[in-house]
């Protein structure tokens, strides 16, 4: 039975749980009470009521759409993701893995599978606002190929040959404007496709004159703000090429055809 | 959480429960509708785009899961959700906490943070409640307890930050919620 001292000790350390000074143990031990008494969880959500409302002055943050795809994904929904319209093609891992074959190639792809749905008996090649780059390392293999999605504002870069990194290096992309200095773009994986969001400053000086490079910088990215370690692998942007439509929607209907579950 | 009127607690409240029994297309409007306050949550204790990123992910992934046990009896949907996503941060805190210990920057930027009058004019009852019972408080601890709340740091962590014994902490943060509760029950929160 819990005398008057311990309902008064018991009450400080739920209130110290919402507020959240306790550390990673006592938290766990709260957590816990919480699951197994009614008492705990009574108690908390009180504390809950009279904290909580300090939360209204935090300012709301619209998060990327590539959140909401990952949600979709990792639970497995169906439902139409309606947050972000395109998410099955854009985030279909399978089909990036397929894409990374060449920059050219994926842009060529995106602006036929972005027209797909209109698809009765032709292709029709719209302008989407894609662009692309295959970024090749100096021997002239692919090191990796980004597609940028403009009215998205992000990018995706796909590794297609692998490259040796030694512990405690990663990539780090970079956007290089006709004769300005490279800005940085983000860290991207070396096993994986990275989604890297593209702010406004960013967005506007892709194009045609623009490249993009990867050099080798410590984890958590260049200190400078400016490369720091070795280019490895650079490449142009370029915008879809629409001439190449007609052949690669043949290519994408093909592996649609095979990829479709 | 701000400006929600009895009408929109009621939708989300009704969203979390359809969520609660798999309905894909209420958990999809549920995240439409919320999950820009519960991101703004997590950048503000995580101060990191990807971090907050991962935990939202997590966070809605448990809504998913557990949105069936949710009560509305017991605590409203939006405040459900929030509480979520801040346990979630701090657990994410708390992994890693040595790498965030010591930053000098996260005292300045969280000190005590008032809304403006204009917003103010947009916060619940509620919020104006605590608001009036935390100005009640010694400037030191007010700050303390805000810095406790929006960063979710240790009090091992607040000390350092505040540069006083943990001792010293300890007795400001507990003093305060005891003195948070009885302003708030003579003002009739809990009823």
């Amino acid at each position: 039975m819990n005398t008057v001292a311990d309902d008064g000790n018991n009450n400080l350390r739920y209130a110290e749980y919402v507020l959240g000074v306790l550390d990673a143990d006592a938290r766990a031990a709260v957590a816990h009470e919480i699951e197994t008494t009614g008492e705990a969880a009574t108690a908390v959500a009180l504390w809950q009521r009279r904290l909580m409302p300090l939360t209204e002055t935090i300012d709301e943050v619209v998060p990327a759409p590539y959140v909401w795809a990952r949600i979709h994904d990792a639970l497995q929904l169906d439902a139409p993701a309606r947050v972000q319209p395109r998410k099955g093609l854009w985030n279909n891992l399978q089909l990036w893995h397929w894409l990374g074959i060449g920059a050219s190639v994926v842009a060529a792809a995106l602006v036929v599978v972005v027209s797909l749905p209109h698809l009765t008996t032709a292709p029709t090649v719209v302008n989407a606002g894609y662009m692309a780059a295959t970024i090749q390392q100096d021997n002239g293999a692919t090191g990796w190929t980004a597609t940028m999605d403009l009215q998205h504002a992000r990018m995706v870069v796909v590794p297609a040959t692998p490259v040796a990194f030694v512990r405690g290096r990663a990539p780090e992309l970079w956007l290089i404007p006709a004769g300005g200095k490279p800005i940085a773009v983000g860290m991207i994986a070396l096993d994986k496709p990275t989604t890297l969001a593209l702010d406004p400053a960013l967005l506007a000086q892709l194009g045609p004159t623009a490249a993009l490079a990867v050099s080798v910088e410590p984890l958590g990215g260049s200190p400078t703000g400016q490369p720091t370690g070795a280019v490895i692998a650079k490449g142009a942007i370029s915008g879809a090429p629409d001439a190449q439509g007609a052949k690669v929607a043949a290519i994408y209907d093909r592996q649609a055809g095979r990829t479709a579950t | 959480m701000s400006v929600t009127s009895p009408a929109e607690r009621d939708e989300l409240n009704q969203l979390l429960m359809q969520t609660g029994r798999s309905d894909q297309k209420a958990f999809a409007e549920l995240y439409k509708r919320t999950s820009s306050k519960l991101f703004g949550v997590c950048l503000r204790m995580l101060r990191d785009r990807s971090e907050a990123e991962e935990v939202l992910q997590e966070t809605y992934t448990t809504v998913w899961r557990r949105a069936a046990g949710f009560d509305a009896g017991k605590a409203s949907a939006i405040t459900w959700l929030v509480t979520l996503s801040r346990n979630k941060a701090i657990d994410r805190l708390r992994q890693h906490r040595e790498e965030l210990l010591d930053d000098p920057s996260r005292l300045e930027e969280t000190a005590d943070e008032r809304p403006t009058p204009a917003a103010d004019a947009e916060t619940s009852q509620e919020y104006r409640r605590l608001e009036h019972c935390l100005d009640e408080l010694e400037p030191q601890q007010r700050t303390s307890v805000r810095e406790a709340f929006f960063t979710g740091a240790t009090y091992n962590e607040l000390a350092t930050r505040c540069k006083v014994p943990l001792g010293t902490m300890k007795s400001w943060i507990r003093r305060s919620l005891m003195q948070l509760r009885t302003c708030l029950d003579q003002l009739g929160v809990d009823q």
